[in-house]
C-alpha cells in the first residue's frame, strides 16, 4: 500500500485514478437516471390495451377473454399485475395521476369506485352502460355500486354471489342436503357438530372476512334493513342489527364457527376432509375448491343462507369487480373500445369459463354448474341483489367496523359495543363523507 | 474501549488543544475546498433526497387533514393521539414492546453467552440459539403463525400431554396476544445479543480475572465486580439496538396479526401503515410517523447521550 504521509507526492497514475472514477460516476448517474426513467410497461402496443390488476393468477383469463375481445375491437389484453392487494391500490393511484396511466384498471366497485371516481382520473362510461343495458347484458341493479353523481364510471368485471360451499359427500353421509329454511339449516349444523364437524368457516383473519357473516345474518333478518343500513338511512342499534348479532353470537357459543384466527386459505382442504361442514365465501372460490380436487356439483355443492324468517323475502350479496379506464389511459380510445365489449357474452364466456364464476351479463351462460343453477334460481324468484358489505360506504367507515366486529369474533367486544362503536362510526364518517361531497 | 482498568486517570490530557503551527496546516485553499465538498456531495445528496426530504414533507403532511380538500388543521392529526383509543393501546403496546425486546435479549444474551462461553458442546447450543437470528423477520413470522393458531401446534401440543384447557387463541387476546409476539421476537433477536456479549467476553483480559480469582473473589462477586463492568459497552449496544428495534416492531405482528383483531395488537409502526395505507388517512398517518420518530430519536439520544460520553467530559 502506498504511503499517504507525503503531501507533495504525486500520484504516477492520476489520470487512470480520476478516469475510473469519472467513469464510476458515469456510470452510477446512468444507473440513477434509467431508474427514474418511466418504465415502458404501459406504452402503448399496437393491437393491445395494458390491464393493471392485483391478481396474476387471473393473466390467463385475462389473455383468453383478450383474445375474443381482439376479434370484436382489434384490441387484445395485456394484463399488468402487481400481486400486492395494498401495493396495487397505492401504485394504481399514483399512476392515474401521469401521462402513462394503464388503458384499464381493475377496481373494486362501490365506494371505493366513487372515491376513486371523484378525483376526476376516471372516464366518464355512461354511455357504453347504457348500450349495454338496452342489449340486456348488465342488470340495472349494479349501476349504483358503478356510478358516482349519476355518471357511470366502471364496468363489472365479474359477479360472484357468496354462497355457503358444502362437501357432498359429508352431506350424504349424515343424511344431510342443502337447507331451504334457517329450521334446516339449524338442523345440519347440529347434526354435523354432534359428529365431531365444525359447522361453519368464520374468521377475522386477513381483516376484512371478519364482515362476511355480520352481512350475511343482518340480510337474512331482514334485507330492506340491510340495504338501508349501508345506504345510511338506519342505524347499527336498531332491532334487526341486534338479532343479526345475537344469532352470530349464539352460534359461536355453540361452537359452530371456526376459531377466528382460521386461515381461509386452509377452506377447501378442510372442506374436502371434512373437517368444516359449509364454507361462507364468495363463489369465485369454485377455482380454489377445484383445486382442491373437488369437482363442482359433485365433490362440492353451494347453496345461498335462507331467510331468518320463512316470510322474508330471499337475497344474496353479490360482489362486482370492476373495470375502469383512466382518463389518461396511453391508448384511450382502444381503452374505451374494449370496455365497451367486455359484457359481451362471447368475451364473457371465455372469461367465466376461466374463472369459474359469474359474469354481470345475464345473458352470459356460466360453465360452473353450481352457480349456473343458484343464478337461474335467483332470476327466477327475483332475489334482491345486495351489494358487498366491505364496498358499500365511505372506505373508512367499513375499515373501522370490519376491526370492530373482528374484535367482536375475539369476544373482546359485546355484540351491544361493537354495534354502539359501528354506528357512532357511521354518523361521523357519513358526516365526513357528505361534508367533502358538499 | 474504555473499562474499569484502563480508566484510572494518567496524564490528564489538555483540554485546550496546542495552537496549531501555520507551517503545517496552511489556510485551505478553495480547490481543496471545493474537493471537499464534491467528496461529501454523493452522500449528504443521497441523504437529503432519500431521508431528510421525506421526512420534511411528511411533517407538513402531518399538519393538513385528510377530506378531499386537504386544509391546513394545525394539531388535529397529532390530537389524535389523545382522542382515539386505537392510538392510545398503540402506545400502550409499543411500551410493552420497548421493555420485552431490550430487558429480554439483555437478560437471556448475556445469560447464555456467559454460560457457553466454553468450548465443546456448549458451542453446539449456542450456535442453536444464534441460528434464528439469520432467518428474517417475515419467515419468523410464519414459522410462529403456526405454532400460535388455534389450530396450531402450541395448542396441539397442550392436548397431547393432556393440558387441553390451557389451550387458548394465542394471537386473539389482548395482551396475550402481543406477549407471545414479544416471545417470538426474543427467540430471534436474541441470538445477535449473544453474539455481542461474547464478543465483549473474549475480549477481556484473563490478567482481571486472574487478578480477581488472587484476590479472592468467588464466581458470583467476580463476575458481578470485574466482568459486568468490562461487559459495559457492549451492553450499551444490545440495549441500544433493542430499544429501536422495540419502537420500530413491525414485519412480525404485520404477518401474525395485521394489527388485528380489532386493532388491540398495533404498534405505532403497524398504525402509521394502518392509517396511511387502509383507512387512508395520510394525514393521520404522518401524525404517527412524526411521533415514532422523534419518539426513537429522543430515546437513543437520551440513552446514547448517557452511556457513551466519556467521564469527565
Amino acid at each position: 500500500m502506498r504511503s499517504t504521509g507525503g503531501t507533495t507526492e504525486q500520484s504516477p497514475h492520476p489520470i487512470r485514478r480520476r478516469t475510473v472514477l469519472a467513469g464510476l460516476g458515469a456510470g452510477a448517474a446512468a444507473a440513477l437516471a434509467g431508474g427514474c426513467a418511466r418504465g415502458d410497461s404501459t406504452a402503448s402496443i399496437p393491437g393491445t390495451t395494458s390491464l393493471a390488476n392485483d391478481n396474476a393468477t387471473w393473466d390467463a383469463g385475462y389473455v383468453a377473454a383478450g383474445r375474443e375481445l381482439k376479434k370484436l375491437t382489434g384490441y387484445a389484453l395485456r394484463p399488468l399485475s402487481n400481486p400486492n392487494p395494498t401495493a396495487y391500490t397505492q401504485v394504481t393511484q399514483i399512476s392515474l395521476q401521469t401521462t402513462k396511466a394503464t388503458d384499464l384498471i381493475k377496481w373494486q366497485s362501490g365506494y371505493n369506485l366513487k372515491q376513486l371516481a371523484r378525483t376526476g382520473s376516471l372516464s366518464d362510461l355512461t354511455g357504453l352502460w347504457d348500450a349495454y343495458e338496452r342489449k340486456g347484458w348488465v342488470t340495472r341493479s349494479l349501476r349504483d355500486a358503478m356510478s358516482y353523481r349519476g355518471a357511470v364510471y366502471g364496468m363489472p368485471l365479474y359477479q360472484s354471489y357468496y354462497v355457503l360451499f358444502y362437501n357432498t359427500e359429508l352431506f350424504d353421509k349424515h343424511g344431510l342436503r342443502a337447507p331451504e329454511t334457517w329450521e334446516e339449516l339449524l338442523h345440519n349444523a347440529e347434526v354435523l357438530k354432534k359428529s365431531g364437524v365444525t359447522p361453519f368457516v368464520a374468521t377475522q383473519s386477513g381483516n376484512w372476512p371478519a364482515y362476511e357473516w355480520f352481512e350475511e345474518l343482518v340480510s337474512k333478518v331482514d334485507p330492506v334493513f340491510y340495504a338501508d343500513l349501508i345506504a345510511g338511512r338506519a342505524r347499527y342499534t336498531d332491532p334487526q342489527a341486534h338479532k343479526a348479532m345475537q344469532i352470530w353470537q349464539d352460534f359461536m357459543k355453540k361452537g359452530w364457527m371456526t376459531p377466528a384466527d382460521f386461515d381461509q386459505n386452509n377452506g377447501p382442504a378442510a372442506l374436502k376432509t371434512g373437517k368444516v361442514g359449509m364454507f361462507l365465501h364468495g363463489s369465485w372460490q369454485s377455482q380454489g375448491l377445484a383445486a382442491a380436487g373437488m369437482k363442482p356439483g359433485e365433490g362440492f355443492d353451494a347453496f345461498v343462507l335462507p331467510p331468518v324468517d320463512s316470510s322474508t323475502k330471499r337475497s344474496v350479496i353479490t360482489e362486482a369487480g370492476v373495470l375502469a379506464v383512466p382518463e389518461k389511459a396511453v391508448s384511450h380510445d382502444a381503452a374505451m373500445a374494449n370496455a365497451g365489449n367486455w359484457l359481451n357474452p362471447s368475451v364473457q364466456r371465455v372469461w367465466t369459463d376461466f374463472l369459474q364464476d359469474g359474469s354481470a351479463n345475464p345473458q352470459a351462460v356460466t360453465s360452473n354448474p353450481v352457480l349456473a343453477r343458484l343464478r337461474k334460481r335467483a332470476l327466477r324468484e327475483h332475489w334482491t341483489e345486495l351489494p358487498r358489505y366491505g364496498q358499500s360506504g365511505p372506505p373508512n367507515l367499513m375499515q373501522g367496523n370490519t376491526d370492530d366486529l373482528g374484535a367482536f369474533m375475539t369476544q373482546a367486544m359485546s355484540s351491544e359495543a361493537t354495534l354502539r362503536s359501528m354506528a357512532s362510526r357511521a354518523s361521523k364518517e357519513w358526516a365526513a363523507w357528505n361534508k367533502d361531497e358538499s | 474501549m474504555t473499562s474499569a482498568v484502563d480508566r484510572r486517570p494518567t496524564a490528564a490530557p489538555s483540554p485546550v488543544p496546542p495552537p496549531a503551527s501555520p507551517v503545517r496546516t496552511p489556510p485551505r485553499r478553495l480547490k481543496d475546498r471545493l474537493a471537499g465538498a464534491g467528496f461529501l456531495a454523493p452522500a449528504v445528496l443521497l441523504v437529503a433526497a432519500l431521508l431528510l426530504t421525506p421526512f420534511a414533507v411528511t411533517v407538513y403532511r402531518s399538519f393538513f387533514g385528510d377530506g378531499r380538500v386537504s386544509s391546513f388543521t394545525w394539531f388535529t392529526n397529532y390530537g389524535l393521539f389523545l382522542s382515539d383509543p386505537v392510538l392510545a393501546k398503540s402506545i400502550e403496546n409499543t411500551l410493552m414492546w420497548v421493555v420485552g425486546t431490550v430487558a429480554l435479549p439483555l437478560v437471556l444474551g448475556l445469560g447464555i453467552a456467559v454460560m457457553t462461553n466454553q468450548s465443546g458442546w456448549s458451542r453446539v447450543a449456542r450456535l442453536l440459539v444464534v441460528l434464528p437470528y439469520a432467518i428474517s423477520g417475515s419467515a419468523v413470522a410464519v414459522v410462529w403463525n403456526f405454532i400460535l393458531t388455534t389450530d396450531g401446534a402450541a395448542n396441539q401440543a397442550l392436548q397431547a400431554l393432556g393440558l387441553g384447557s390451557f389451550a387458548q387463541g394465542w394471537l386473539l387476546e389482548w395482551p396475550g396476544n402481543t406477549l407471545v409476539m414479544i416471545v417470538a421476537n426474543t427467540w430471534q433477536s436474541t441470538g445477535v445479543a449473544v453474539i455481542l456479549f461474547l464478543v465483549g467476553l473474549q475480549t477481556i483480559p484473563p490478567e482481571t480475572l486472574e487478578a480477581a480469582s488472587l484476590d479472592g473473589a468467588d464466581g458470583l462477586r467476580k463476575f458481578w465486580y470485574v466482568v459486568m463492568p468490562q461487559l459495559r459497552t457492549v451492553s450499551v449496544i444490545v440495549v441500544g439496538s433493542s430499544l429501536v428495534n422495540g419502537l420500530k416492531s413491525f414485519d412480525l405482528i404485520w404477518v401474525l396479526t395485521q394489527g388485528g383483531p380489532g386493532r388491540n395488537s398495533e404498534t405505532l409502526a403497524v398504525s402509521m401503515y394502518q392509517e396511511t395505507f387502509l383507512a387512508l388517512r395520510p394525514g393521520a398517518g404522518a401524525a404517527v410517523a412524526v411521533v415514532l420518530t422523534v419518539i426513537v430519536l429522543l430515546a437513543s439520544w437520551l440513552y446514547l447521550r448517557r452511556q457513551l460520553t466519556p467521564k469527565g467530559a
